[in-house]
């Protein structure tokens, strides 16, 4: 950890990879001149009395909120929508592309149970292709059916519950590679 | 009979709907007390709680009749009000509050009977007049029998549970080779939701509007209509928007429609509240549905168009009052939309998302009204539906109304779970949508994407990430710094990080 921050500060760069492998590259995100992408931009952070954050942003207001954050993952809802990342450094991010060349590719992703209950029905296999939003089990919970979605595209790599299954919550249902 | 004193069955918002208005009127209320939520708002508004904590066996508190009726003379409340789900809609229990001389705040036992089983309701309506879509004159026996009742309607067809209510146990058939599959599901879901596997068929329409008329009705015999709500922004039966009025109706259609309503509700000498639910198809031919026996969700719009507290008027009729006005005299003024805000996650196929309203806050205006059971600090939890508010707006005109809205959601922040505000600001920026051209097959066939999102906020939560974990790893070495020079930061470091 203390490593990678001296790092980071020597360079002032980390970059946000997102859940599509889009790349979004901020220098010196702590200080008032940010850059975005090796240009200058105008994002200012801010703090309302009632504890939500805020970006000012070409005269708009943007509500945020860090909803999910394990180690360098985050789950960021800004404006009632969520996006993932992985935050990098520049030598964390070359690391990773490499290894994603070289076909060991770590975007993978847990579909977790957002509540507990029962599985009824499980609606794809192992190797399909997900689109994003596309349900993927139904578990039954609060007395209703839920469709379970997948919150990314790509292909179902393992399924960790069969039907009948009483899962808890946040009990891992899927392993999902990112495409 | 004067009623000074009522239990609500039921909690969240609905409950606190409740309260408001028995307040002004000058009225006790008591509400029940779960361990599933022991600290939520409701129990903080009401003036007595009853605890229902320790469990004495496995039925759900809401559902224990026989529990609340006990607690209900124990506490020697006058009235009971179901709110809506729960038991409101349990003949059942109707008949035990009357068995006790508590009053029921909704019809008599047989009204909720009749109107619940959906063949007999059905029925009543036939013999009305009042159009009905072609189908199963009763329920069907099995899988087998629904076949052949299909093969003479034609599909596609639709399932239904005899008992059912709320979308639940209803399931499309397009084709005849889906039949068994869909019997099944649709039954087993009736089984569980309500207690009663029966299932009835019935034509299917595509793609029309969901339209419902509130009543009122005392126990005199004067029945009103306050107009209709569009409801046809769905998610697999499930409303997720009501307006008042619908901009599919003309007045003229609203007078046919409401005659018809106030028909049915005649028909079985009706009084309290209850919603009548028609189909409306594309050639504006309407079909009755069904008709609720409880308040709904989606009242407030109603009163915002009519002025009209609808929970006054209830508990004003089971005191047995007459209605104060009559059909000439109500008014329908501007316009009102409700937004439901659930805990759910758009993102991903609009799956429950539990957690804890950190932070909950709308902006305050002449136009909005807010609904809700929570406040800072409250939990969303597995137990319950997940509805957390309801944004109703009011104004003069759609157009205006709609406008309100965008700006409301803008400004209505919630910090600590996923919501359907993303949603809503979907529907809003759909321009069929704002030009009055939907109907149930909105979300499936016009809304491409269930959220809204703007083509720079990516690039902003990227930077809020960034910003986050360089934040925390400065914090980490600040810690650091006092840990090796005591309280003393190392003037050297600091110096470099400044930089």
């Amino acid at each position: 950890m203390v490593k990678e921050g001296t790092k980071m500060k020597k360079s002032g760069v980390l970059i946000a990879l997102s859940s599509a492998n889009r790349a979004f590259e901020f220098r010196n995100p702590l200080q008032k001149r940010v850059k975005y992408q090796g240009k200058y931009v105008d994002i200012k952070l801010r703090e309302d009395p009632d504890g939500f954050s805020y970006i000012v942003w070409k005269n708009k207001k943007y509500m945020l909120d860090v909803i999910e954050k394990n180690q360098n993952r985050y789950t960021i809802m800004i404006n009632g929508v969520w996006y993932s990342f992985t935050v990098e450094t520049p030598f964390s991010f070359k690391r990773r592309k490499r290894l994603d060349k070289e076909g060991n590719s770590s975007a993978r992703v847990a579909i977790e149970a957002p509540m507990p209950g029962k599985i009824i029905e499980i609606l794809v296999e192992e190797g399909a292709d997900v689109k994003e939003g596309e349900p993927i089990l139904i578990l039954e919970a609060m007395k209703m059916q839920n469709e379970i979605a997948s919150h990314v595209k790509g292909t179902v790599r393992s399924v960790s519950v069969k039907k009948n299954d009483t899962v808890m919550k946040d009990d891992v249902l899927m392993d999902i590679q990112i495409s | 009979m004067k009623i000074n004193s009522i239990l609500i069955a039921n909690r969240g918002e609905i409950a606190i709907r409740i309260i408001r208005t028995a307040r002004r009127m000058g009225i006790t209320t008591f509400v029940i007390k779960t361990d599933k939520e022991p600290n939520a708002w409701y129990l903080d508004e009401a003036d007595q709680v009853i605890d229902f904590t320790e469990k004495l066996n496995d039925i759900p508190e809401f559902m224990d009749i026989e529990r609340i009726i006990d607690n209900a003379r124990r506490y020697q409340v006058d009235a009971i009000h179901p709110g809506y789900g729960f038991l409101a809609e349990n003949p059942g229990f109707a008949r035990r509050c009357e068995e006790e001389n508590i009053i029921f705040i909704g019809p008599s036992h047989e009204i909720i009977y009749q109107m619940g089983h959906k063949t007999i309701a059905k029925d009543l309506a036939r013999k009305q007049k009042v159009p009905l879509l072609d189908g199963s004159e009763g329920s069907v026996t099995g899988s087998e029998e629904a076949r052949k009742m299909a093969d003479r309607i034609g599909y596609p067809v639709i399932l239904k549970a005899s008992a059912g209510g709320g979308g639940r146990g209803m399931r499309v058939v397009e084709r005849e080779k889906d039949m068994d599959r869909m019997f099944n599901l649709a039954s087993k879901e009736a089984e569980k939701a309500f207690g009663n596997a029966e299932i009835f068929i019935e034509r299917f329409v595509r793609d029309p509007r969901h339209i419902e008329f509130q009543i009122l009705a005392d126990k005199h015999g004067h029945v009103v209509h306050l107009g209709e709500r569009e409801c046809s922004i769905q998610r697999k039966h499930q409303k997720l928007l009501e307006e008042s009025p619908s901009p599919a109706l003309t007045p003229t259609l609203r007078k046919k429609m409401g005659d018809a309503a106030v028909r049915i509700a005649r028909s079985v000498n009706y009084y309290s509240a209850g919603t009548v639910e028609f189909l409306l198809d594309e050639d504006n031919h309407f079909y009755f549905m069904e008709m609720n026996t409880r308040i709904q969700v989606e009242h407030p719009v109603t009163e915002m168009v009519t002025g009209i507290d609808l929970i006054e008027q209830m508990i004003r009729i089971a005191e047995g009052e007459e209605l104060p006005f009559s059909q000439k005299e109500i008014r329908l003024n501007g316009w009102a939309i409700e937004f439901r805000i659930n805990a759910e996650d758009v993102q991903s196929g609009f799956s429950p998302s539990l957690g804890t309203i950190e932070k909950i806050s709308w902006p305050e205006d002449e136009h909005v009204r807010v609904d809700t059971g929570v406040r800072d600090g409250s939990l969303i939890t597995p137990y319950f539906d997940s509805l957390i508010a309801k944004l109703i707006i009011h104004a003069e005109d759609r157009e205006k109304a709609l406008h309100v809205a965008s700006l409301a959601i803008r400004k209505f922040w919630i910090k600590g779970t996923r919501t359907t505000l993303a949603f809503c600001r979907a529907v809003l920026q759909n321009r069929n949508f704002r030009k009055g051209k939907f109907n149930t097959s909105f979300l499936s066939n016009e809304l491409k994407i269930h959220y809204h999102h703007e083509p720079e906020e990516e690039m902003l939560a990227a930077f809020f990430a960034v910003y986050d974990y360089a934040r925390e790893i400065h914090e980490h070495e600040d810690k650091l710094l006092y840990a090796e020079k005591g309280k003393e930061i190392n003037p050297w470091l600091l110096k470099k990080r400044l930089r």
